[in-house]
C-alpha cells in the first residue's frame, strides 16, 4: 500500500496539485447499471458524465471506474459514446468545437476538470493512443519519442535523452526492431510498428494512464496481437482503458469490461460493468448478452 | 461542430442485424438435432439391451453391440461440428455455454451407449447360463433410465432448468433400486450358490444402469449451467 501511495503522490505532483490519496467511492447510484465489487482500486472514476456536441446528446449519466494497473475495455455499438467517454477522461473532449459536458472525472480522487489544473498536464499523465497511428511524419524514430519529453523539459542532454528513448522503445516492445535505424523517419515503419512508436511516445512523458481508442482497427492480425500483448505487459505498471469494436479483443485483453448502449432519449449510457471473464461467459443484463452474441449492434 | 454519431444509424436491440446470427443459429440448431438423434439411438440401444436380457435373445444383443459404431460415429461428428463452430464463430456467453453443454451431452451419451453394449454382453452371458428369474428391479431400472434419458433430452433441447432439476431428483429412485438389487443378489448367492454367476451378472447389469443414470444427471447439470452460468452438483 505504501508503494502505491507513493506513486499516487508523484503523479499528482506531475499535474501540479497536491492531494491526499483517494477515498474510493463505494458504488454507482444508477440502479440500472449492473456492477460487481471485485474490480481493482480505481485510478479514474467517472461520475454522472453527460456530454453534448452542440444540441446533440452524446452520452448521459455515465458512471464507471478504470481500475489501477489493469485493462478496462469499453465496448458497445457505434454511437454509444465509447470514444466520448474516453476523451472526457483526459480532457480531449473539450478541444472539439461545440462539445460540453457535465459530471465529474476524478483521477485518484482529484477532479481533472478543476480550474486550477492545466489540460496539458492531464493529457501528459493520462496519455492517449489513437485509431490511426500518427507518428510525426517529418521526424525520425528517435525524435518521435524524444520530442514530447524534450518539449516538456523532462530530459536534458544527449545521454539522458538516449536513455529515455531506449527505455520507452523497450517498454513499447519496439527497440529490437528499430535500434539500428533510429534516424529513419517514423513514417517508414509498418502500421503495427508505427502504433507501437506512438505508444512509446506516450510512455516517454511518464504517464500513469494510457487511453487507447480503437488502437488496432487499422492493423493486421499479427500486429493486433502484438499490441494486445504489449497492453497486457504495460498493464503491470500502467492503467489502460481501451475502446474497441472488436469484442474478442476486449475478451482477450481486458480485466474489466464496460458495455455501453444508446437510445434516442438517453444517447450513450452504461448498461453493465464487470470482470471480463463474467461479462463474456455469463453477463447479467440481457442487452449485454444480445450485443456480445451478435443479436444486435 | 463535431457530428459525432450522426452518420451512424441508431440500432435498437433486437430490431436489426438478425441476419448476422443466421449462420450461427443454423449451426446450433443442426447440432441440437444431431444430439437429439444421438439420444434416440442410445435410448433404442438401451431398450433393446433390456429386451435381450428379459427375452434371452442373443441375436438382439448382438444387434445392440453392432449398432454402437453408429453411436460412436455420431458423437465424433457432433464434437467435430461443435469444435468447428467454436473456432469459426467465436461464440460467447450463453452461446458458448450451450455449445459446451451439447458437447458434453454427446460425450455422456456415447458412454451411455457403451453401458447398453455392456448390458447386451451380460444378456448373452446370462442366456448361456441355466435360466434364472431376472431380479424384478432390473426391468424397472431399465425403464426408469430410459425415462430419465428422455427427460434430459427434453430439458436440453427446451433449455428447461426445471425439467433438468426434477429429472436429477428422480435419480435417487435408481440408486434405491440398485441397492435393492445388490441385497437380492447377495441373498441369491447365499441361498443358491450354484446361481452365483447369474447373480453376479445381474448385479453388473444393475451397476451399469445405475452409472448410466448418473451420466443422465450430468446432462441435467449441463442444462442448469447453460441457463444460470453456475456449476451445481445435482447428484451429490
Amino acid at each position: 500500500m505504501d508503494e502505491e501511495n507513493d506513486d499516487v503522490t508523484t503523479t499528482h505532483a506531475a499535474i501540479g496539485v497536491n492531494i491526499a490519496p483517494p477515498a474510493l467511492e463505494v458504488a454507482h447510484e444508477d440502479a440500472e447499471v449492473t456492477t460487481t465489487q471485485t474490480a481493482p482500486a480505481a485510478a479514474i472514476e467517472v461520475r454522472g458524465l453527460t456530454a453534448h456536441y452542440g444540441t446533440k446528446l452524446a452520452v448521459s449519466d455515465v458512471s464507471l471506474d478504470a481500475g489501477q494497473r489493469s485493462i478496462t475495455a469499453i465496448i458497445g455499438p457505434s454511437g454509444s459514446g465509447k470514444s466520448t467517454v474516453l476523451r472526457a477522461m483526459n480532457r480531449m473532449l473539450e478541444v472539439i468545437p461545440g462539445a460540453r459536458l457535465e459530471g465529474s472525472v476524478r483521477f485518484h480522487g482529484m477532479d481533472v476538470y478543476d480550474p486550477s489544473i492545466e489540460p496539458a498536464a492531464v493529457r501528459r499523465t493520462i496519455g492517449m493512443v489513437f485509431q490511426q497511428p500518427n507518428p510525426f511524419p517529418t521526424m525520425s524514430i528517435y525524435d518521435n519519442v524524444a520530442a514530447p519529453a524534450r518539449f516538456n523539459g523532462m530530459v536534458r542532454g544527449r545521454v539522458e535523452t538516449d536513455q529515455l528513448v531506449e527505455r520507452s522503445l523497450r517498454l513499447a516492445a519496439l527497440w529490437g526492431e528499430v535500434k539500428d535505424v533510429l534516424g529513419k523517419s517514423g513514417a517508414s515503419l509498418s502500421g503495427g510498428q508505427q502504433q507501437r512508436l506512438c505508444i512509446a511516445r506516450a510512455l516517454a512523458v511518464n504517464p500513469e494512464v494510457i487511453l487507447m481508442d480503437e488502437p488496432c482497427s487499422a492493423l493486421d492480425p499479427i500486429a493486433t496481437l502484438q499490441i494486445e500483448e504489449l497492453a497486457r505487459q504495460l498493464s503491470k505498471e500502467y492503467t489502460i482503458v481501451i475502446v474497441t469494436h472488436n469484442m474478442q479483443q476486449a475478451a482477450r485483453v481486458s480485466d474489466e469490461t464496460i458495455f455501453m448502449s444508446m437510445s434516442p432519449e438517453r444517447g450513450g449510457y452504461v448498461v453493465e460493468t464487470g470482470p471480463t471473464t463474467r461479462i463474456f461467459t455469463n453477463p447479467s443484463n440481457k442487452l449485454t448478452e444480445d450485443y456480445i452474441t451478435g443479436r444486435f449492434g | 461542430m463535431s457530428q459525432f454519431g450522426s452518420a451512424e444509424p441508431t440500432v435498437e436491440p433486437g430490431e436489426e442485424r438478425q441476419s448476422a446470427r443466421r449462420t450461427f443459429d443454423d449451426a446450433l440448431t443442426g447440432t441440437k438435432d444431431e444430439v437429439l438423434r444421438l439420444g434416440a439411438l442410445v435410448e433404442s440401444a438401451l431398450e433393446r439391451a433390456g429386451r435381450a436380457l428379459t427375452e434371452r435373445d442373443t441375436d438382439l444383443a448382438d444387434e445392440v453391440r453392432w449398432s454402437d459404431a453408429e453411436v460412436n460415429e455420431l458423437q465424433r461428428t457432433i464434437n467435430t461440428r461443435i469444435t468447428t463452430i467454436i473456432a469459426t464463430q467465436g461464440p460467447v456467453a450463453r452461446d458458448v455455454r450451450e455449445l459446451l453443454a451439447l458437447y458434453h451431452a454427446a460425450v455422456e451419451l456415447e458412454r451411455m451407449g457403451d453401458y447398453a453394449v455392456s448390458i447386451a454382453k451380460l444378456a448373452q452371458q446370462l442366456a448361456a447360463e441355466p435360466e434364472t428369474p431376472l431380479l424384478r428391479q432390473i426391468p424397472e431400472m431399465e425403464r426408469l433410465c430410459r425415462s430419465q434419458l428422455r427427460s434430459a433430452m427434453r430439458a436440453l433441447v427446451d433449455v428447461s432448468e426445471q425439467e433438468a432439476r426434477e429429472m436429477c431428483m428422480r435419480d435417487d429412485e435408481l440408486d434405491h433400486l440398485y441397492n435393492s438389487v445388490y441385497n437380492d443378489a447377495v441373498a441369491l448367492m447365499e441361498s443358491a450358490p450354484e446361481r452365483a454367476r447369474q447373480a453376479v451378472h445381474m448385479l453388473f447389469v444393475a451397476h451399469h444402469l445405475e452409472r448410466l443414470g448418473d451420466r443422465v444427471t450430468n446432462i441435467g447439470e449441463d442444462v442448469v449451467y447453460l441457463v444460470t452460468g453456475q456449476i451445481e452438483d445435482l447428484n451429490p
